[in-house]
Formats: structure tokens, sequence, C-alpha cells
């Protein structure tokens, strides 16, 4: 048996470390444990000097296991298993302690954090010698990606990834691709209209030879990992044959039932055989099941007789597509808050009381009003009031501030000075204006003689105090600056409404296995370092189901997750987790209890020489272990998190200093 | 039991609690250092076997913290967890130790507040129950 | 021009006396736009909070005794601040500390009730005289049932009834009951939320002994307040016991059938939410639910009700102040009853019984408006 021969490593972290704990006390400590040849401590271990240390001592000292005691394993655990490799060592011959984040950052006791700290370092060091060698294993990348949702975000990582070349198949829940950019007039700061900067790049998502576009379609199932995602579409029968569909409308128009227009924020009626919206991508039309007439109650068929292509198809199924993807991209987007639970501010109770996405479909040329602000009964408001934060930046709704609402509320204000000569009062708490042109923009509004009141509305009331109140809506507020209460009577509010994570976003989070944050929107590798990938490898998130922001960050981070996952692609293959589990068949009973338990198939009991033994696919095993555990023979071990070492971890703690 | 400061191993799953414990240090929380951690990869690969092992050699509680039900790396390991913990528990009873040497808790990546929190009402507990009996007992032999 | 420099000092005096969720406030303003003060007064809620952060408290000013504590703001303030922690912590600095004036009604009321139990000043032994000719048992041990008035209906004649009532029910319902000795004092909840902490901390020990050694387990009181103090603040001191306000047990007894209402009362009834019962405790469905069960009677609803139920205008030891006419928030309250066509308007504390019959009396409206408490209307309705 070969002598074991480690290398301490305690680093300084500047004094992130040695400001609370006694690093050379620690070094010191190590350096007469069993096993250790050469113990020190340095300020920076994972600087170049430092990491030559390591390779230096493994060259000159004969080290063949080494420990470095720093920060967090999450960190900086793959550079020095690096540097390991470089120094010719097998980059699993190596432990961790973690000394900053776990010791010298919650303690401030000198002597404690310092004793804590040689625990650990002499866990690790009890532990590094039962490590044994492991081969990093290497899968080939399957070149294609999923794309999860058509809204701005999706679109812009599909067409990235598809002009590289690479294969992307786009699932989009809605009739048409677009999302709630599609919704949107006109987009800050610089009022061009969404709709021209959109629908050439949905046109483009359409025709790509490398998209394959499933709308009306939902992600049902995910299975596998990076390199080799397994996916099951739902392609959700829209009743209409897409190939024949020609996108003239005539089913519309003949189909005697009508319903709320999603697209319309409900303000205008659509047929329920119905394209949403004249740009629709595709243009066709989608018979919504729930609403038929036929389907429910088998009659009308109306639209059958309509459609000269003959497209009408009520015998149209669900359909289940199976597609294999080396890597997948989420972009589903968010929800809008409802204000009718802020019962003060009277949504739904008051006609003129409106959220930001119904006055965005007022002001278009193409929405229901033809591009009119009208009040419920036709008039032009004289007066209108928007009410920022509205479920945002309220630990009674939401917690974090929405990003977008400041901005949008200075387009809506100057919206409303255009199109109505409308008095404009705005209702802020602070204005958040950060973005290129953004300060500018809030700049021109108060040249354009917006009044700014700085106060979180209290109220918003029908209730009369005055003359001048009667007929109006009345906006109650302090004006902060003033130290006054302020009633302002108005025709019209618009409630900024925060943007939330959507509805399902638990469930696909479950389907994709990625977390989310405590506020509900998918949780970010490294808030700083990472911010598009999850830590699920393989899987990026880009836009709103990540986090409020605004238009050009969405598309940046649609960007940057393309990249990520052309990176992977180019690269073709995909490194396999080492640790797994490994069976000793000498003492395997073939129970099959390790086949029950593990989730991911990968054990399975095969006959060998006649004896019934479990056999792991390395290919499936992730190593969670759960497998050792209910292993009543203990044949089934972990590599790298054997019995072994964790029960010589746990002792070398339990022992006296 | 003037100046007993309670000795406790934590089981911390890497994706969560491991995570956890690491947020709670760049936030700079503090917490009482009676806490050793051993990460594992999952709160369902921790064997009964390392917990008896822990109080055997005296510690005075064990913490097994992982993943929420839903947020599992490995898609079910916490329940594995809370069935193994639920025997093992029985097993802790006839050997005689107090329920409370024994936490289980979820806590997500998020969640370094919790993390703190968790370790500083599991070392304020401990303190009222004093050492484990094991403790004494094993000292006895010694 | 007047220069203001942060005054470090007081603010830790306010953070020390219990105003440290200050900390969190970002100045919207939300709280002064929700206090019920200013439809009828100026009152800036904000402006205090920020004038606690930086030390620049005017500690002589009648604002800090203004608070109703009624909660609306603290409801819905957008960073969760416990407004009225901050609002009795200026007290407190003012109450102990002395560096500011304490207004002459709530000192009497404090020096009433540190020196005899009850802020009317009324003798401590006199206590039960309301219940002399209704022979009510003394509470011993293993009584079910420990009924607390609440010192309004113990001692102020008229409020008398609302105690009355709740034995003569509970004596046809043959309910094992009784009354705590004399020693018994105010519960204290008002008075700490005037800022006399060491005054509440004496009553509660006091009443906590006394509870605990004649084995109580079970209290009904009338009042919210009593309520509050021993529901949240007791268990703190050592007070563990099962409080139920009158409202809950009652409506309890309805839905078991054990009580039933057969006499009629053909009368509109709007019912205001008391803060302590509604906001501060969530209790809004059970006094509804006992007026329902009124044969004849029409339940009215104000127009802010529940959750934005408008306060009477007695809490945070305002009930012991002198509030101008003008800016009593019972005489909206009686005016909006009014012009509903309410003829009693119900409610279920002694404060607002105090303050809605006052409004009544002052408006000249006695002949057309009663004033009531739940358990009066239920007693005449058996």
């Amino acid at each position: 048996m070969e002598e074991i021969r480690t290398g301490v490593y305690i680093c300084h972290c500047g004094l992130n470390i040695a400001g609370v704990v006694d690093v050379e006390e620690v070094a010191k400590y190590a350096g007469q444990l069993p096993g250790v040849v050469v113990s020190r401590e340095y300020r920076y271990m994972c600087s170049d000097p430092g990491q030559d240390l390591i390779k230096d001592d493994i060259k000159e000292l004969g080290v063949n296991r080494v420990v470095v005691a720093s920060c967090s394993p999450r960190m900086h655990e793959p550079t020095f298993r690096k540097a390991v490799e470089d120094g010719g060592l097998n980059p699993y011959l190596y432990e961790h302690a973690n000394i900053r984040e776990h010791c010298s950052w919650v303690h401030d006791d000198k002597e404690l954090a310092t004793n804590k700290a040689k625990d650990l370092v002499r866990a690790a060091v009890r532990r590094v010698c039962r490590h044994e060698p492991l081969v990093v294993r290497e899968a080939p990348f399957t070149p294609s990606v999923l794309v999860i949702g058509g809204g701005i975000a999706g679109m812009q990582a599909a067409l990235d990834i598809a002009n590289g070349h690479q294969k992307v198949y786009l699932v989009e829940r809605d009739p048409s691709i677009g999302g709630h950019m599609a919704q949107l007039d006109r987009t800050f700061p610089t009022l061009d209209c969404s709709e021209c900067i959109l629908t050439p790049k949905m046109s483009d998502v359409g025709h790509h030879p490398f998209i394959e576009l499933h709308t009306y379609s939902e992600v049902e199932e995910v299975s596998g990992s990076i390199g080799s995602f397994k996916v099951k579409i739902r392609k959700k029968a829209r009743y209409v044959d897409e190939s024949k569909c020609v996108g003239c409308g005539d089913c519309e128009e003949k189909c005697p039932w009508k319903v709320p227009s999603e697209y319309e924020m409900g303000l205008a009626k659509r047929g329920v055989i119905y394209i949403p919206f004249a740009q629709a991508i595709p243009n066709v039309a989608t018979i919504d099941g729930e609403h038929c007439v036929y389907l429910q109650k088998g009659k009308c068929r109306a639209c059958e007789k309509a459609c000269e292509a003959g497209a009408i198809d009520f015998e149209q199924k669900d359909e289940i597509i199976e597609v294999e993807v080396g890597a997948i991209i989420v972009a589903t987007g968010y929800d809008q808050f409802d204000p009718a639970v802020i019962s003060q501010y009277g949504y739904r109770r008051f006609d003129n009381v409106l959220t930001g996405l119904e006055f965005e479909r007022l002001t278009c040329a193409a929405g229901p009003t033809e591009g009119k602000i009208l009040l419920k009964d036709g008039r032009e408001p004289e007066s209108v009031a928007l009410v920022h934060c509205v479920g945002s930046r309220d630990q009674n709704y939401h917690e974090y501030c929405s990003r977008v609402c400041c901005m949008y509320a200075l387009k809506y204000a100057h919206l409303a000075k255009e199109l109505t000569k409308a008095d404009v009062y705005q209702f802020y708490i602070d204005m958040r204006c950060f973005g290129e042109g953004y300060e500018e923009f809030y700049n021109r509004l108060s040249e354009e003689g917006v009044n700014f009141i700085r106060g979180k509305v209290a109220k918003i009331t029908d209730d009369a105090v005055t003359d001048e109140e009667k007929g109006k809506l009345v906006v109650v507020s302090e004006d902060t600056l003033l130290g006054k209460l302020i009633r302002v009577p108005v025709d019209m509010v618009i409630l900024c409404s925060a943007l939330q994570p959507r509805a399902d976003a638990e469930n696909v989070g479950k389907i994709l296995n990625i977390n989310r944050r405590a506020d509900g929107f998918f949780l970010e590798r490294h808030v700083k370092l990472d911010p598009v990938a999850t830590p699920t490898d393989g899987i990026f998130i880009a836009g709103c189901c990540e986090a409020p922001r605004d238009i050009p960050d969405t598309v940046a981070q649609a960007e940057a997750t393309a990249a990520k996952a052309l990176s992977l692609i180019s690269r073709g293959t995909v490194t396999l987790e080492a640790a797994i589990s490994t069976v000793d068949e000498s003492i395997c009973h073939g129970c099959g209890r390790c086949e029950e338990v593990c989730p991911f198939s990968a054990p399975s009991i095969v006959s060998k020489n006649g004896v019934m033994v479990s056999e792991i696919n390395e290919a499936l095993c992730k190593g969670c272990g759960a497998c050792a555990v209910i292993c009543p023979t203990g044949a089934v071990t972990i590599k790298h998190f054997t019995q072994d070492e964790i029960l010589a971890q746990v002792d070398a703690l339990t022992e006296a200093r | 039991m003037a100046g007993f400061e309670p000795q406790i191993i934590a089981f911390c799953c890497n994706w969560c609690t491991y995570a956890a414990a690491d947020l709670a240090g760049t936030s700079r929380m503090q917490y009482p250092a009676n806490v050793r951690i051993v990460r594992v990869m999952c709160s369902g690969m921790v064997n009964p076997l390392y917990v008896l092992k822990a109080f055997e050699g005296g510690v005075d509680g064990v913490l097994i913290a992982g993943c929420h039900l839903t947020d599992c790396h490995y898609i079910d390991g916490p329940t594995k967890c809370d069935a193994m913990v639920d025997k093992l528990r029985e097993m802790l009873h006839v050997l005689g130790l107090e329920d409370e040497r024994l936490r289980r808790e979820m806590v997500a990546a998020s969640e370094g507040v919790l993390f703190a929190r968790v370790i500083k009402e599991m070392v304020e507990q401990l303190k009222k129950i004093g050492p484990s009996p094991f403790k004494a007992r094993t000292e006895a032999l010694a | 021009m007047e220069v203001l420099s942060p005054y470090k000092e007081a603010t830790e005096v306010i953070l020390e006396a219990g105003g440290e969720p200050l900390k969190l406030c970002y100045q919207c303003g939300l709280c002064t736009g929700t206090c019920p003060w200013n439809m009828v007064r100026s009152f800036l809620v904000r402006r205090i909070m920020h004038e606690a952060q930086l030390g620049a408290v005017d500690f002589g000013s009648e604002d800090v005794w203004t608070c109703v504590t009624c909660k609306a703001c603290v409801d819905r303030c957008p960073r969760g601040v416990e407004i009225i922690d901050v609002m009795r912590a200026l007290r407190r600095a003012v109450a102990s500390l002395g560096i500011g004036v304490v207004p002459d009604a709530l000192r009497i009321s404090a020096k009433n009730i540190a020196g005899v139990g009850n802020p009317l000043g009324e003798p401590p032994e006199r206590r039960n005289d309301w219940a002399k000719d209704l022979k009510v048992k003394d509470f011993a041990k293993g009584t079910e049932v420990l009924y607390f008035p609440c010192c309004v209906p113990s001692y102020d004649p008229g409020v008398k009834n609302v105690a009355r009532s709740v034995a003569a029910i509970f004596d046809r319902l043959k309910i094992d009951y009784g009354l705590i000795g004399t020693e018994a004092k105010c519960c204290g909840e008002a008075i700490r939320k005037a800022g006399y902490e060491e005054t509440f901390q004496s009553l509660a020990q006091n009443n906590i002994d006394l509870f605990t050694s004649n084995g109580v387990k079970t209290v009904v009181v009338s009042s919210p307040h009593c309520y509050h103090t021993f529901k949240a603040e007791y268990p703190e001191l050592g007070g563990e016991f099962e409080v139920l306000h009158i409202a809950q047990y009652l409506a309890s007894l309805i839905d078991k059938g054990k009580l039933k209402l057969s006499k009629e009362l053909n009368k509109k009834v709007v019912y205001s939410d008391p803060c302590y019962l509604g906001r501060h405790n969530h209790i809004y469905d059970e006094p509804r639910e006992i007026l329902k069960a009124i044969p004849g009677l029409e339940l009215l609803e104000f127009p802010d009700a529940r959750e934005n139920g408008l306060c009477c205008g007695g809490g945070g030891g305002r009930i012991w102040m002198d509030t101008p006419k003008g800016e009593r928030f019972s005489d909206i309250r009686v005016e909006q009853a009014a012009e509903m066509g309410a003829d009693i308007i119900a409610v279920a504390c002694p404060y607002c019984v105090l303050n809605y019959t006052d409004s009544v009396l002052s408006m000249g409206k006695a002949e057309t408006m009663q004033v009531k408490d739940i358990a009066e209307l239920v007693a005449e309705a058996m």
C-alpha cells in the first residue's frame, strides 16, 4: 500500500480568514497530524503562486494527498482540483475545508474560530487519506436546444442559436409567439413602436430553417441531463390544420360566439375560433376548445362552413412530440399582478381604474379604441393619475422593485399628454431611471409638465367631499415633500402593477428541476457571476422568469443564454459526474432495493454468472447516494462519499484536539 | 450546567443547506461556533450510521438539513431523508437520547438567515437539556 | 433659516424604548394617507417616523399622544413597520424620562390605575358591585369560566349593563362561571400603549398571579383590549390562559345550538368593528353571526367595515383624553349610521360604547339612535 503523504495549505484570504482565524497556529497544528508531510499557510491560495505551492510540493516532496482550507468549496474546489491535476495527481485526491464562509465570516471569537478551523482541517486530513483516484468521463452533447417561451427573450435566444446553424425547438403555450412585448404599444424611452421592432423578429422565427416552432404547445416532461435531455412536448389540439389554414380570418368573422380577448386584456372580444392578433406567427386560426359550442354541446360548426381551405378539423387530438436536446433555455416570462386584491384602489370596482397593460391596448392604434385614450363612457379624460409601485416594494404583496414601472409610467404620462392634453399626476415613492436614456426621458417629461407627487397612494375613492370632486375618482395620498394630505380628482387612474412570477412557475420548476427564490422567480446559479445559468447543468434562464427587467436587459440575457448553449454545443462533449455509485458484486444479494429507490433508474438487477446482482448505468447515475443508504448489505457505495470516508470525517470531528 | 458548550455535527446537502451556510457567511451573519458541517451531496445520502457514529463520539446534537421537498437536485432525496429520520428517532429513543438532539430541517440555498437561526436555536436548546448522556458514558469508559 | 442636525441620543432613547421598527420606514406616506385623523385634522405619521429616525421629535407636541393605535396604517405599511410600537416608544420616552409633557387627563388616569387599579379612580373593593344583586359566585378552583368584564363596565354606571347582560346570559344558560376577587386590576393594555410600561408590568403581574393562584383556565372578556393583552402580551410574562372574547364565546354557543334567540328585534342594526377585535385580532365574523341569529334584526354594514373599519377614537389611551368636537371619529360613525337609517349601532367593546353613546347624546340623536353592546342585544333577545 502506498504511503500517505498529505500536504495541507491554509489560506489567509487576505484578512478575510486571517483576521479571525490564527492561520499560523492552524498550519502548525495540521503539520503534526498523521500522514501530513507538509503544512503551509499563504496569503491567497487561489492565486498562481498559491497554486504553485501545491504543484511544487507534489513534485518535490512527493505529496500524494492535498487539503486546502480556504473559502467555500462551491467557490474554489474546482480551482484546486485543477492545480492538483496540473501537479500530476488525480484531481479527486483532494479535500477542501471551508474556513471562511463557515468559520471566519460567521464567528468573531478568535479562539473559537481557530479551534473550529483546526477541527475542520483535521477532519479533511482524515478523509483525504481515504480518497481514491476517480476517472472523469465524457459523453457526447446533443447539438440542439429547447427554448421554452416565445416572448422576446425566447425568440432572441432561438434566433441567435439558429443563426449559428444549430437546431432549436421553440415551444410557446399561446397560439402565437410574441409574448407581452406584442401587447405593448410603444417602448420607453425612445417611444419606438413595439410591433415595428418585434414583428420582423417574429417573422424570422417563423421561417427560420433551424427553428422548429411549436405554438399552442407545452413542455410536459423533461428527463435526462445536460447533453441529452429528453423532452415531451404536448401540442394541444387547435382543431385547425395548420398546413391548410391561410389565416384569412373568415372563420372568426362567422363564429357566432364571442369571448373576451386575452391579447386585448379583455377590452375587446374575439371569436371562439380566432387569430390572436393581426401579426400572429403562425398566422393560423385556433379553436378555443373550452368555449367552442360545437365541442362542448355538439352543435354549430359555423367555422367549418366558412372555411374555404377546409382547414377545420374537429377530430384533431393533442399530440405528444418527443425531442432530444443538449441544453434548455427557459424564457417563460411574467404575469401581471392583479391589483384587485388591493381593495382600496378600486380596480374592477371603478370603471376607469386600469392596469398598465390595459392602458397599452388603449393607446395602440390597432387596439380596441384605435389608439384613443377614452373613458368607459367614451369621453376623453381631462386628467389622469399614475400610481407607482402597485404590488411592488410592498411586503404585503411583493417586496422587490419591478424595475420597469417608473419608466413605463413616464411613457404613459407622455402618451396621455400627447393624445389627450390631459393633466397628468404621477404618484411615486422613488423615481428609478437607471438605464440608457432613462434619466433624460424623466427630464423630458418634467419639461412636458407632468405633476410629480411623492407619496404612496392610500386610496382611490369616488366619495366626493367638494364639488370639484363630484363625478371624479379621487386619489388620496400624502404629498410627503409638502407634508400635507393631498386629494387629486381625476378621470382615469392607471395602476402600475407589479411583474410577478408566472402562476405555474412552481410546476415549470418541478418539470425542469430548477429552483425558485423566495420571491417565486427562478434562481440563478450565481447572482453576480453566473446570472443566466441555473444550478442544474445545461438549463439556462432568460428574461422576466428570472426577475422583472426591461426589454434591453431581457434581450441581453437571452443572447447570453444563447452564447452559453452554443459554447456547450461547440465543445461537443459533456463531463459526467465521477462521484457515482458502484456495486461490490461479491456481497450484493440482488435484492433490488437500489433499483426501487433510484429516481434516475441507474441500477438494474442483472444475472452475472448465474447470480443476480445490481449493475449501475454510469451514464444515468447522479451520485445522490440513496441506493447506498438503502442497501442492506453495504454492497453499494458512492465514490468519493463512501461510508468509510464520512465515518472517518465524523470520527475526526468528535475527537479532542 | 454553567459554561457547557454543546457540540453539534450538521450534515448539509451540497445544493441547498451547504449553500445557505455559505450565504450566512457571505452575509456575515453571526451564529455560535458550536457546529461542524459535513458536506453531503443530498440529505437522502445521510446514512443513519453517520448519526449514530456522531452520538457515539459524544456530540450533543446532530442536524440533518437539506433542500425543501420540491427543490431536490435528485428529485426526492428529502422524502427519503424524512423516512430515515423517522426510523432513526425510534432507535434514539431506545438508546435513551432526547428528541431534541436530532434535528431535521429544510433550508434552501437562499435561506441563510434561517440557517443561522436554526444553529442558534439548537445551541440554546441543547444548553438547556445539557450534555449528551453518551458523552458521560464514553468518558467513563475511557 | 432653522437648521436641523440629527440628534443621535434622542434616536437611541426611542430605539431603546421599543422603537426599533422605525428603522425600516422608507417614507412613502401611505400611513398618513391611511390614518383616520387626516379626515378631521392633520396628523403626519410619516413625518413622525422620519423625525424619530433623526432624533428630531418634538416631545412636547400633542402629536406624541394623537395615535389611536387602530392599526390601519400598520396593516398596509409596505415595509411592515410596527408604527404602533414606535408611537408607544415616543410615549415611553416622555412618560418615563419626563422629556415632554403628558396630557393632564392621561396623567390622572395613569395615576388612578397605578394607585387603585382602575382608570376611574374608584375603590378597588367595589369592582364587583355591578353584580351585587345578581348573586354571581366568586371564582373558585374548578370553576369553568372566569368572566372579566373590564374596568369600564365594572364601574361606569352607563356601561354596567354590558356586564350585567353577560351575567344574565350565563345564568340563563347555567354556565359555570365566576368573578375573580376585587384584587383584580385593570388589564393594562391601554396604559401600556400610553407609554406607562412599568405600570403595565405591575398590573399584568398582579393579574397573572391572581389568575394562576385561583387556577383560572378560561377567561371570557367583554373588552377587546383585555382580550388583546391577555392573549398577546400576558403569555410573555408567564400568563397562559385560554382567552375568549364574549363574541367568540356566544357565537360558539349559538353554533352548538346551546344558545337560542327567540325574541324578535325588528330594528336596523349596524355593526362597528372595534379595532382591537378586528384588525388587531382578526375577529370579524363572530359578532356578525350573533347579530344575524337575532330574529327580525336587519344587519347593515358600514361602507368601511371589517379590515377597513373606522376606529371609535378610544384606543391607545385616547379614551381618557379629550378630543375636541369636530375631531371625533365616533361622530363620523354616528352620522354614517344615521344616513344609512340604522336604529342601533352595535359594538363589542366598552370603549366603543362610551364613545358612541357620547356622540349620540352630543349630536342630539338619542331619540332615534341607540348604542348597544352585542351582549346586551343577545340578553334582550333570549
